[in-house]
């Protein structure tokens, strides 16, 4: 019954799955396969971009209706009210710590026995350590090696440099502030010299960050844009 | 290329800034914006307890995914209202019973506009407007329906009194001959 190409004459074999995936149409299975189909494919894309564009000029017709006073108040409350920081940083690490299931006990166990026993002979941590950086709905993957000496190596898997920004590196241990690693390439390997102050709690538990941050690095001293990937660290 | 107005400039760079997480942008830009998703959401949803529901989570989603606007690919508040509408559609289609699809294979199109055909055609205004005239007016104003109102096939059929399935076929037809002006 859905099938959409029995228009009659001329229009064999043709069907209007996007234009009606667009204008909302399907039903809710059919609506979430076309979905994924179009995601997955450029043609599809650029298929439904034209006709999101297209009837896009009938948005004139919405009337412009003032929301009532109270709605933006209950916005906020949604949006940052999660937390009182001054940046959506640690919304960010929230989620992190939900996204990593499993390894969330293991982060906050690392993090009580960091907070017990403080590592401060840096020139102990010999082991190497790995950890994946990605986050979802962005394209920017990095690997992160720990070599054993002090220093981070940065592997760029996909993403691209964005205009006028630059990726900066953060590394996250415990409740502590994010601490930056330095603006890092993205389209190229890079090493990093692990700071000291990081080196002392760098461990199963640390979690390493990438963030969009104005040219040059944030200058805040704290991170400032939104997180393109991040992964907990790992002993190998 | 035709230099974007400022307004728009001013909402694309207001959603820029949401994404490096500006608070007081994504308050500049809600009060900008919120009188025209408001009426995207009570227009679809038809209830206004409902719509100003809805555009409070319309809000978490641009300000969660203000970083996915691309700029220029297409004007920031088709962007906002593309949100509000999709979650307004969301939400009645999640209530519409379960249909009966059967897997169609989605013919991938050969003659579809290329990225930087959809780029000019979004320059070009009123030519959704000329190529709906084509149309005879029913099936014009059923198109409208269906993109301002949210309407299912099934509340079309009702509106224009005609059974589901010539309702399909004649929506199906016209967005056939829409694409044929649309890309002629």
């Amino acid at each position: 019954m859905s099938t959409s190409d029995d228009s009659g004459p001329g229009y064999a074999g043709r069907n209007a799955l996007v234009a009606e995936y667009v204008l909302g149409l399907l039903s809710e299975a059919e609506h979430k396969r076309i979905g994924r189909l179009i995601e997955d494919d450029q043609a599809l894309r650029a298929e439904r971009d034209f006709w999101v564009a297209r009837f896009g000029e009938l948005n004139e017709e919405y009337a412009e209706t003032p929301a009532p006073q109270h709605i933006y108040k209950a916005i906020e409350a949604r949006v940052f009210g999660a937390s009182q920081q001054k940046t959506g940083w640690w919304e960010s690490l929230t989620v992190w710590r939900a996204m990593a299931g499993g390894a969330a006990a293991v982060a906050v166990a690392a993090i009580g026995l960091n907070l017990v026993e403080p590592r401060q002979d840096v020139g102990a941590l010999t082991t190497q350590l790995v950890a994946a950086l990605e986050e979802e709905g962005s394209n920017v993957k990095f690997v992160a090696l720990y070599d054993g000496s002090g220093n981070v190596r940065l592997t760029a898997l996909s993403g691209e440099a964005v205009p006028d920004r630059d990726f900066e590196l953060w590394a996250i241990q415990g409740g502590n502030n994010p601490v930056s690693m330095g603006v890092v390439p993205v389209n190229a390997r890079s090493s990093v010299a692990v700071p000291q102050n990081v080196l002392a709690g760098l461990g199963d538990g640390s979690v390493l960050a990438i963030t969009l941050e104005p040219k040059g690095g944030s200058p805040t001293g704290g991170p400032t844009g939104p997180i393109v990937a991040k992964g907990a660290v790992t002993p190998i | 290329m035709v230099v974007q107005n400022t307004p728009s400039r001013d909402i694309a760079d207001l959603i820029g800034r949401c994404a490096m997480r500006d608070r007081a942008a994504f308050r500049s830009l809600y009060e900008r914006t919120s009188a025209k998703l408001f009426g995207v959401t009570l227009r679809i949803l038809k209830d206004r307890s409902e719509a100003e529901e809805a555009i409070q989570e319309v809000y978490v989603k641009i300000w969660q995914r203000a970083d996915r606007y691309v700029a220029g690919s297409t004007s920031p508040i088709s962007w906002m209202v593309a949100v509000a509408r999709n979650h307004a559609l969301d939400i009645l289609r999640a209530r519409r019973p379960m249909s009966d699809d059967i897997d169609v294979a989605l013919d991938i199109p050969d003659a579809g506009p290329s990225p930087e055909r959809a780029t000019q055609d979004n320059e070009e205004r009123g030519q959704i407007e000329r190529c709906l005239a084509t149309l005879e007016a029913d099936r014009a104003n059923a198109v409208r329906g269906a993109y301002l109102d949210g309407y299912s096939y099934e509340e079309l059929a009702e509106r224009y009194a005609v059974p589901l399935n010539t309702m399909r076929t004649w929506l199906r037809r016209s967005l056939l001959k829409l694409k044929d002006c649309l890309t002629a």
